[in-house]
């Protein structure tokens, strides 16, 4: 049943190529036809069926090509943590997450941090924002990588400029209620921890100690929350964590096996390579991956300057997908 | 400032409990669910106050109660293995014919956490809980928690919440203001159960209701008054059910006082792996 919708496109496509070429055969009869206004008829058609096959040929075939997304509709969750740079890199973090608040709110996404750890002098250790809304995954999963920032700091009293780095995670939101994260894992290869002895505990005890550690044996993933004041509340929130994680995890492990399959030699990006690098000094932004340079930094940052680099990523995509199965056709 | 704050805090919780604690505060003032400045709750905490009178709230599952001075502060302990034996009576309400409601009496309810948290979780319609307590304060805030959560003390349609000012263990309990409670399906009850001189924090010492805390020299007075009540006639249902919390060192003997009533008992862990809760079911 699936596969029938999936193949709809295609026929419908099929068969409006077919009904167009049967037209044109018809009115090129009618080209030279004895009355010149039904010439003159026959000719206004021919021109505007012409036009109709070749956006068939040039635009409608080809994107029926690259396979459907089979994430489109999930939400995203996105993990920032500062790398290299110290209190620089941790500052980078809250001006990229305002980053991603903007980009969110344009898009009609809704973001909920769900933990952060700020530092002492004001930047961002660590955070992980949930960012729901149809299409948020797909958007933003080419973020992931480390983006490098270069500037002055404001600490900086003899104006030298530092580069620091931020290393983002995208992975896509497994919804508490979806089959998808069920077959993720079973609750025997959960080990989950509290946090620190209590003592009695009970009513001996009312200090609010909520945090929790979940292990997930197979893969030695753990997560850590912390950051709400109810136990029960951390736990749903590491659970939600731990499921993005697994859920990302295979979606990688696919992505590599598809791509072995088509003997591309050509690898993506890693997640521990450069992405992308801000440039305060020269207002310039350059994404590596695919050599995007935009001289308007604060457009990224503050405007829809950003956008532009995912459209851009996301086109790439595509492309590299298509000349992927080109390639492997001609095999 | 916020640094001076949070050394202040770190002083009396240590830095990595201060830190969240403050984060805390701060997010109670951003949300206007508190009118105490910073600084305030600060130099309160420091003094030893819980913070959950300061915040004025403790989430409990997924309820979001009202605290306040001395009314007993729910405990995360409490909170696991009620959200464990909700399923169970989810589970009992299920098997009841369809137009037969459950009825639930809560032992010493003090915020209205466990019958609050049952009403709201079990299906509606299907269970009526009745609550005591021998504090005004206690019936007083657990009223407001109710309508807070949304659970009437009347309704065809939902589960309901009803209080009743009473001490469970005088000679005429459950008396007449009572007789709707009856048969009890489901018995609950997180009683007093700290041994009366054992040392315990200043923050619960000083701040929280000693009635709700001290249980006798031993600390079993209120569950031998329980085991009483469980084998006078016509009180219970034939298959009721009991789940009483129990102090780090109380299970085994309250399992043995459940027993003698003629059930078998199950116990229930609590995230910290001390037995914390004790099923009784026949």
């Amino acid at each position: 049943m699936k596969q029938v919708k999936e193949t709809e496109p295609f026929e419908t496509a099929w068969d409006r190529w077919k009904e167009t070429r049967q037209l044109l055969d018809e009115t090129q009869v009618l080209l030279n036809d004895p009355d010149p206004s039904m010439r003159l008829m026959a000719s206004e058609e021919y021109a505007l069926l012409k036009d109709q096959a070749t956006e068939l040929l040039q635009s409608t075939f080809p994107t029926l090509l690259v396979p459907q997304s089979t994430t489109s509709h999930l939400s995203a969750l996105l993990e920032l943590k500062s790398g290299v740079g110290g209190q620089e890199a941790g500052l980078f973090v809250g001006e990229m997450l305002r980053m991603y608040q903007r980009l969110a709110s344009d898009k009609g996404w809704k973001v909920d941090i769900i933990a952060k750890n700020d530092n002492d002098d004001g930047g961002v250790k660590d955070a992980i924002v949930e960012v729901k809304g149809a299409g948020a995954y797909d958007a933003l999963r080419y973020e992931s990588g480390v983006h490098r920032v270069q500037r002055v700091p404001a600490t900086d009293s003899k104006g030298r400029v530092h580069t620091s780095a931020v290393a983002v995670l995208v992975m896509p939101l497994v919804e508490e209620n979806d089959k998808q994260g069920e077959e993720l894992f079973t609750m025997d290869e959960i080990k989950l921890e509290v946090m620190r002895a209590r003592g009695a505990g009970g009513q001996h005890v009312n200090k609010t100690e909520s945090a929790v550690r979940l292990t997930h044996i197979p893969t030695g993933i753990t997560v850590s929350m912390q950051d709400e004041r109810s136990q029960h509340q951390n736990r749903r929130r590491a659970f939600q964590v731990l499921r993005s994680r697994l859920l990302d995890q295979k979606i990688q492990k696919d992505m590599a096996a598809r791509r072995a399959t088509r003997l591309n030699l050509v690898s993506s990006a890693d997640r521990s390579d450069k992405i992308r690098t801000y440039n305060f000094a020269q207002e310039r932004v350059t994404d590596h991956r695919i050599g995007l340079t935009l001289m308007n930094l604060s457009s990224v940052m503050e405007g829809d300057g950003l956008l532009d680099f995912i459209e851009a990523l996301q086109k790439h995509q595509n492309e590299t997908e298509m000349e992927e199965m080109l390639a492997n056709d001609i095999d | 400032m916020q640094s001076a704050l949070l050394v202040q805090l770190a002083k009396s919780l240590g830095k990595r409990q201060a830190s969240l604690e403050l984060r805390w505060m701060r997010r109670a003032i951003d949300s206007s669910h508190s009118g105490i400045p910073l600084d305030e709750m600060v130099s309160r905490r420091a003094t030893g106050e819980p913070l959950q009178y300061i915040l004025g709230t403790q989430p409990f599952g997924p309820l979001n109660l009202l605290t306040r001075p001395p009314v007993l502060i729910p405990r995360p302990e409490t909170e696991h293995w009620a959200l464990m034996f909700a399923d169970r009576v989810a589970a009992m309400a299920a098997d009841t014919p369809s137009h037969r409601r459950l009825k639930l009496l809560d032992l010493g309810t003090g915020t209205g956490c466990l019958p609050l948290l049952l009403a709201h979780t079990v299906p509606q319609g299907k269970l009526d809980t009745h609550a005591v307590d021998i504090s005004q304060h206690a019936l007083r805030l657990a009223n407001e928690n109710a309508a807070l959560c949304g659970i009437p003390s009347q309704s065809a349609s939902k589960n309901t919440f009803r209080t009743y000012l009473a001490d469970f263990l005088a000679n005429d309990f459950p008396g007449p203001s009572l007789a709707s409670a009856l048969p009890i399906d489901v018995l609950v009850s997180n009683p007093p159960y700290i041994p009366d001189n054992e040392k315990l924090p200043e923050s619960v010492l000083n701040y929280e209701d000693p009635k709700a805390l001290f249980g006798g020299p031993s600390g079993l007075d209120y569950y031998h008054g329980i085991a009483r009540l469980l084998m006078r006639p016509g009180l219970f249902s034939t298959n009721a059910v009991v789940a009483l919390e129990v102090g780090h060192k109380q299970a085994d003997i309250v399992e043995a006082l459940l027993r003698d009533t003629g059930r078998k008992t199950t116990v229930c862990l609590d995230p910290w792996g001390v037995k914390r809760a004790v099923i009784g079911y026949m």
